[in-house]
């Protein structure tokens, strides 16, 4: 199965092996990671799971679109070249692993 | 890392961001579904007064926090969710909890299924052309001027009715609301009065569990009036399409009759929510002076002190959803066919969320996520509106034109209400 590693900022990690289809986003509210709230339920309206993508994934991942690089700019933690929203990163056969690190705060 | 070029106008520079931040409202929906009472299933709270409950419902909700956080409330006819962990799990399963009640009010009300009681895909269809025109950089570019407009006109109305008779609710909070809906709308040449007529018969027959004719037939009377002006405004945006939320209903290729339930939702929900913010907050920070300094020495609070006032009086109480199947909900066996009550005013004050220090208003305390405008797919369109209308313009500005501006003790306020909940009356004074 896919897996997602996140990575809060004191180093700890944790991996969830997920299905297809499902964000990053969603993985992480229904188990229970802390530091992604995800208060919109995937619709880029937030910018609660703002979540920093270990470069090494970048490539697998879809464009920014309009919606996520203007929320991304709202994110309560600093945006980088690394920044995403996670409910806009969906798991699939391109992108069978990821590691991303969770940012200090969300609000 | 590296600097980020664009800058969000919500976390802009404080000198001249004014704006810093409603959720799709909440409605009472009767649930109609009946199921047999089977008592050692679960929890039953056959003590909430319902009457009670509208007065002042904290007290009940701390009892049910205690008790049972998930109860069979016979009186209103379905399982009250009251601590933070069950509300949250709610909103983050619209297969098991469903928005599409059993005999919705507000959808007899307002003619159709509007998005609030709809799950995705079908939700979805429906939301998604607005959220454009909500996200924060629209609302800051394009509303926050025409928000800030309004509010000089409605404080020049307070100044002329004077610190010895102004009510902030009448005078202020609820023409500025509607005036702002309107607006941000683009429903044109509509009066302020007329708009909030029909919120309140929108909302009144929402509420209306009993079935009273009279508020069916006003009700019915403010739909059509709607209908009638949202048949011209329609055809208008497909020609001449703008910046407003009806166009950009217009323009999304869904039906009419979608496009009428819910600028109609709209109108119901984007009234006494933002009304009932300004209100909350002067009150608030009134009874609460130190905090009511720090913020007016220190005008970047006041996005922790809209934030607050949000959490800690929580305009919309509770919100309806159904159960599709039998599931489990914090240990409680909870029957298919099941109405909820999510009673996020009651989770915003749950020690276990917050601490122990729920029940306070304190701007100062550590940020956790609050549940005031819902949480999930039908997180409120409007937040980034009302954190920008509310909290960096109609409040701080009434601030800055009314020295020392404060509820005034010697005339009397009024609270109502718990689905949605407020004032309807707030005398103030200035110096």
């Amino acid at each position: 199965m896919p897996t997602i590693t996140y990575t809060q900022p004191n180093g700890t990690q944790q991996t969830l092996e997920v299905a297809e289809g499902t964000t990053l986003m969603r993985a992480a509210v229904s188990n229970g990671i802390t530091g992604i709230i995800g208060e919109c339920g995937g619709q880029a309206m937030c910018a609660t799971c703002h979540v920093y993508v270990r470069p090494e994934y970048a490539q697998a991942l879809p464009e920014i679109r309009e919606d996520e690089d203007e929320m991304l700019d709202c994110a309560a933690a600093e945006r980088t070249d690394r920044s995403r929203l996670a409910c806009q990163i969906k798991i699939d056969a391109e992108l069978a692993e990821i590691v991303v690190d969770i940012p200090a705060g969300q609000l | 890392m590296t600097p980020q070029a664009a800058r969000c106008p919500f976390h802009g520079d404080p000198e001249t961001n004014r704006a810093d931040t409603g959720r799709d409202s909440g409605g009472q929906d009767q649930q109609a579904a009946n199921h047999s009472r089977q008592a050692s299933d679960y929890p039953v709270a056959d003590w909430v007064d319902v009457a009670a409950l509208a007065s002042d419902p904290y007290p009940i909700y701390a009892r049910l926090r205690a008790e049972s956080p998930v109860a069979w409330v016979p009186q209103l006819n379905k399982f009250l969710v009251t601590n933070y962990t069950g509300c949250h799990a709610v909103e983050q399963d619209q297969e098991i909890f469903s928005a599409e009640v059993t005999g919705a009010t507000m959808t007899r009300a307002i003619g159709a299924r509007p998005m609030l009681r709809k799950d995705d895909p079908e939700h979805s269809a429906d939301r998604a052309p607005m959220n454009p025109v909500l996200r924060p950089k629209s609302i800051k570019e394009v509303w926050g001027p025409v928000f800030e407009g309004n509010a000089e006109t409605y404080l020049e109305k307070v100044a002329e009715i004077g610190p010895k008779e102004a009510d902030l609710n009448r005078d202020y909070a609820a023409p500025l609301a509607s005036q702002n809906l309107i607006d941000l709308l683009g429903l044109k040449d509509v009066s302020v009065e007329q708009v909030r007529r029909w919120s309140h018969d929108f909302i009144a027959g929402m509420g209306n569990v009993l079935d009273d004719p009279a508020i069916w037939e006003r009700c019915d009377a403010s739909t059509a009036e709607a209908d009638r002006l949202l048949e011209e405004l329609i055809p208008y945006y497909r020609q001449t399409p703008d910046a407003s939320m009806v166009s950009a209903w217009a323009n999304s290729g869904l039906p009419t009759s979608n496009v009428a339930a819910n600028v109609k939702l709209t109108i119901s929900g984007g009234m006494n929510e933002p009304q009932h913010m300004v209100t909350n907050m002067v009150w608030a920070l009134s009874y609460h002076a130190e905090q009511s300094a720090l913020v007016l020495t220190d005008p970047s609070l006041w996005a922790a002190a809209f934030d607050e006032a949000v959490r800690w009086q929580s305009p919309i109480g509770m919100y309806p959803r159904e159960t599709t199947q039998e599931t489990i909900l914090e240990g409680v066996r909870i029957p298919a066919g099941a109405g909820i009550g999510v009673v996020v005013a009651s989770a915003n004050r749950d020690a276990a969320h917050f601490g122990d220090s729920a029940a306070d208003f304190d701007i100062n305390r550590p940020k956790r996520p609050h549940l005031a405008f819902g949480s999930g797919v039908h997180l409120c369109a409007g937040h980034w509106a009302a954190k920008t209308s509310i909290g960096q313009l109609a409040v701080p500005m009434a601030y800055e034109r009314f020295p020392r501006l404060r509820v005034d003790e010697q005339r009397n306020e009024s609270w109502d209400g718990w689905v949605f909940r407020g004032l309807t009356s707030l005398p103030v004074t200035w110096n």
